[in-house]
C-alpha cells in the first residue's frame, strides 16, 4: 500500500473514531430531547465530569477497566439526580426555564471542576495493553482508536437491541412519539424518562472516559465537544437517533479530512454543512417534527 | 397611583443622582456603572425577544459583538470618524446581522430557535477567532482612536476622559433603553406580546407573525449590538472572548431571568443584581459564575418570576390583604 491511501485511511480511522465518539455524546442528547423536549445543556458537562471522574480513579487505583465502570455510573447518577430533583420541578414552567436551569447546571459543573480538579489540563496516560500499534493488512493503526470504535460500536448495538427489541424500547419509542397517551396506558412515563436520562448521560460519560487519554481533560472539553454534539442533533433532526448517527460519522470525516485538506477552514466546516443542511430542510435530516 | 407632578419630580431626581453620580464616587464606581448600563441595555434588548416575544436566544452575543467590532473597524479604518457615526455603524451591522438571519429564524420552533442562535453564535466566535487580518483573532481589535463627542463648530468634548465618557454612555444607553420602553407601548408592541401567548390567533386576525417576529428581531438585535459598540469604546479593546463567547450570550438570560422576566424594567435590575453580586463576590473568590450559576438555578426553581415578580408577589399580597380588609368592613 503506497503513502497517499495509507494516509487516507489513517485520516479515516481518526475521523470514524471521533465520529463513534461524538454519536456517544449526541445519541444521549437526542434521545433526551425526544421524550422531554428539551436540549439539555449541561450534556457535555456530564462528559466532561466523568471525564475527570476517571482521572481522579486512575490517579487512585491505576486500573483502566475501573475508571471506565464507575466514573460514568457515577456521571449518570448525577444526571438522575438532575433530571428528578431539578428539571421535574421546573417542567410545569414550559421548556424555557429547563433549558435555561440547565445552562445554569453546566455553569455550576464547569466552575466546580475548576475548584476540585484545577484550570490546567491533565494528561491521562493510554492504559499498556491498549498501546502501540496493530498491524492489519499491511497498515499500522492505533490501538487505542481502533478500542475506542469497537467500544462505541458495541454500545450502539446494545443501545439498538435495547430500543428495537425489548418491551422497555418500546415504552421509550412511544413515549418520544406521545408521552401523555403512554402515560395514560398506565406506563410511569417520569421513571422512564428518569432510566433514558441516565442512561444518555451514561453514554456521554463512556466517551468521556474513552476520549480523556487522546485529548487530556481540561475545563473547555465540554464547550468543544457540546458545541459538536449540538450540531450533530440539530442536523442530523431533534430526537432522530438514525440521524445523530448519520450525521455524527459525516462530521467525524469533515473534522479529520479538514484538517488535511482545508485547515484553516476545518473549524467552520461542520457549522457550513449545518447552514446548508438547514437552509434545505429546516427541521434537520431526518427530523419529524419542530 | 402616582399623579403625573410626583412622576416628573421622581425622574428629575434619578437624573440628577445620574449626573452627581461620577463627582460622588470616583472613577473606579464610575466605570462599575458603565458596564452596568451596557449589559442593561444588553439584557432589555433580549429580554424583548425573551420576555415579549417568547423567543430564547442563546446566541445574543453574535449581535453584541457585530456592534463592538463594527464600531471598533470603523474607527481603525476611517479616518475622521465621527463618534455617533461610528455607534450608528455598530447598529446597522448587528441590523443587518439580523435581517440576514431572520429568514430561517422566524419559522422555527422555541427549542430550535435557541439551538440554531448556539450555535450560529458559536459560528460568529469561531469566525472571530480564524479571521485574524479583520478581527485581529483572540487579541482582538484594540487602541483604536476614540473620537470627541462634536457637534461642529458648537462644541467638542473629549471622550478620553471617563467621566465625560460616562455621559455619553449613559446618554446613548438611556435614550435606547427608553426607545425600546416605547417600542413595546406601541399597538405593534401589544401584537409582540399576542404572539408571544397565541401565535394562531394573531395570524386569525390578520396580522402577519414571521414578519412580526422579523421587526422584533431586528429590533432586539441592533440594539445589543448599541450595547456592543459602547462597550468597545468604553475598552477601547474588543476582542472574540468578549464580544462573542458563549458566556456573553448567557450573561444576559441570567440578568433576564434573575431580575425578573414579565417586567420591563427586570432586566435592568438583574443587571444592576449581577453587577453587585460580582463586586461582592470577586473580593473573595475567584469563581463568580459559580455563584452566579447557583443563583440561576434558585431562582428558576423558587422565584420563576425573578426579583421584580417577586417584589410584585409580595406588594399584591399587602395590598391584597388591605384590600380584602377594607371590603368586609364595607359589607358589614
Amino acid at each position: 500500500m503506497d503513502a497517499v491511501t495509507a494516509m487516507y485511511v489513517a485520516q479515516g480511522i481518526h475521523g470514524l473514531c471521533y465520529g463513534m465518539i461524538l454519536f456517544l455524546v449526541a445519541s444521549g442528547l437526542t434521545l433526551i430531547f425526544g421524550m422531554m423536549g428539551i436540549l439539555n445543556l449541561a450534556h457535555a458537562s456530564f462528559f466532561m465530569l466523568s471525564a475527570y471522574f476517571s482521572y481522579t480513579v486512575l490517579k487512585v487505583t491505576g486500573n483502566f477497566w475501573l475508571a471506565l465502570l464507575v466514573a460514568p455510573v457515577a456521571a449518570a447518577l448525577l444526571g438522575v439526580l438532575l433530571e428528578r430533583y431539578l428539571l421535574r420541578r421546573v417542567h410545569a414552567f414550559g421548556h424555557i426555564g429547563e433549558l435555561i436551569l440547565t445552562v445554569g447546571v453546566a455553569l455550576v459543573i464547569l466552575e466546580g471542576v475548576k475548584v476540585f480538579w484545577g484550570t490546567e489540563n491533565l494528561p491521562l496516560p493510554v492504559p499498556e495493553f491498549l498501546q502501540g500499534l496493530v498491524n492489519i493488512g499491511g497498515m499500522d493503526y492505533p490501538v487505542y482508536r481502533i478500542f475506542i470504535i469497537g467500544l462505541s460500536f458495541s454500545i450502539l448495538v446494545i443501545l439498538a437491541l435495547i430500543l428495537y427489541k425489548t418491551r422497555l424500547g418500546m415504552v421509550v419509542r412511544a413515549a418520544v412519539s406521545d408521552a401523555d397517551m403512554v402515560n395514560a396506558l398506565g406506563v410511569n412515563v417520569p421513571l422512564v424518562f428518569m432510566f433514558v436520562f441516565g442512561a444518555g448521560t451514561w453514554m456521554a460519560g463512556v466517551a468521556g472516559v474513552a476520549i480523556a487519554p487522546i485529548l487530556t481533560v481540561f475545563p473547555g472539553l465540554a464547550d468543544q465537544m457540546g458545541m459538536d454534539a449540538f450540531i450533530v442533533v440539530v442536523t442530523g433532526g431533534f430526537g432522530s437517533l438514525g440521524g445523530a448517527f448519520l450525521v455524527s460519522i459525516i462530521f467525524g470525516f469533515l473534522s479529520s479530512y479538514g484538517v488535511q485538506f482545508v485547515s484553516t477552514l476545518a473549524p467552520v466546516l461542520m457549522f457550513i454543512f449545518m447552514a446548508i443542511v438547514l437552509v434545505i430542510k429546516p427541521i434537520g435530516l431526518f427530523g419529524e417534527r419542530e | 397611583m402616582m399623579n403625573s407632578m410626583t412622576k416628573w419630580i421622581l425622574w428629575a431626581v434619578l437624573l440628577g443622582m445620574l449626573v452627581i453620580y461620577p463627582r460622588i464616587f470616583g472613577i473606579y464606581y464610575t466605570n462599575v456603572f458603565v458596564t452596568f448600563a451596557i449589559f442593561a441595555l444588553f439584557a432589555v434588548s433580549l429580554n424583548l425577544l425573551l420576555g415579549y416575544t417568547g423567543l430564547l436566544s442563546f446566541g445574543h452575543a453574535m449581535f453584541f459583538g457585530t456592534g463592538a467590532y463594527g464600531t471598533a473597524l470603523a474607527l481603525e479604518h476611517i479616518e475622521g470618524m465621527p463618534l455617533l457615526s461610528a455607534v450608528l455603524i455598530g447598529f446597522f451591522a448587528a441590523v443587518i446581522l439580523a435581517l440576514i438571519l431572520c429568514p430561517i429564524m422566524v419559522r422555527v420552533s422555541v427549542t430550535a430557535f435557541a439551538m440554531l442562535h448556539l450555535a450560529f453564535g458559536q459560528l460568529m466566535f469561531v469566525l472571530a477567532l480564524k479571521l485574524r487580518a479583520i478581527t485581529g483573532g483572540e487579541d482582538g481589535i484594540g487602541g483604536f482612536p476614540i473620537p470627541p463627542f462634536s457637534i461642529p463648530g458648537i462644541v467638542s468634548i473629549d471622550m478620553t476622559d471617563p467621566s465625560n465618557f460616562y455621559y455619553f454612555a449613559i446618554a446613548v444607553l438611556g435614550v435606547s433603553i427608553w426607545i425600546l420602553w416605547f417600542f413595546t407601548k406601541t399597538p405593534f408592541g401589544s401584537i409582540m406580546v399576542g404572539v408571544r401567548d397565541n401565535a394562531n390567533r394573531v395570524d386569525y386576525m390578520g396580522f402577519k407573525v414571521p414578519q412580526t417576529k422579523a421587526i422584533i428581531y431586528m429590533f432586539a438585535g441592533g440594539f445589543a449590538g448599541v450595547a456592543g459598540a459602547i462597550y468597545a469604546l468604553f475598552q477601547n479593546l474588543i476582542a472574540a472572548g468578549d464580544g462573542f463567547h458563549i458566556i456573553v450570550s448567557f450573561a444576559p438570560i441570567m440578568m433576564t431571568m434573575v431580575g425578573g422576566i414579565g417586567n420591563f424594567f427586570g432586566p435592568v435590575a438583574g443587571a444592576a443584581i449581577f453587577g453587585i453580586i460580582e463586586e461582592l463576590t470577586s473580593r473573595y473568590t475567584e469563581r463568580v459564575e459559580l455563584v452566579m450559576g447557583l443563583i440561576l438555578i434558585l431562582v428558576i426553581m423558587y422565584a420563576p418570576m425573578g426579583f421584580l415578580g417577586f417584589i410584585q408577589i409580595i406588594k399584591n399580597r399587602w395590598f391584597e390583604k388591605v384590600a380584602a380588609k377594607a371590603n368586609t368592613e364595607e359589607a358589614l
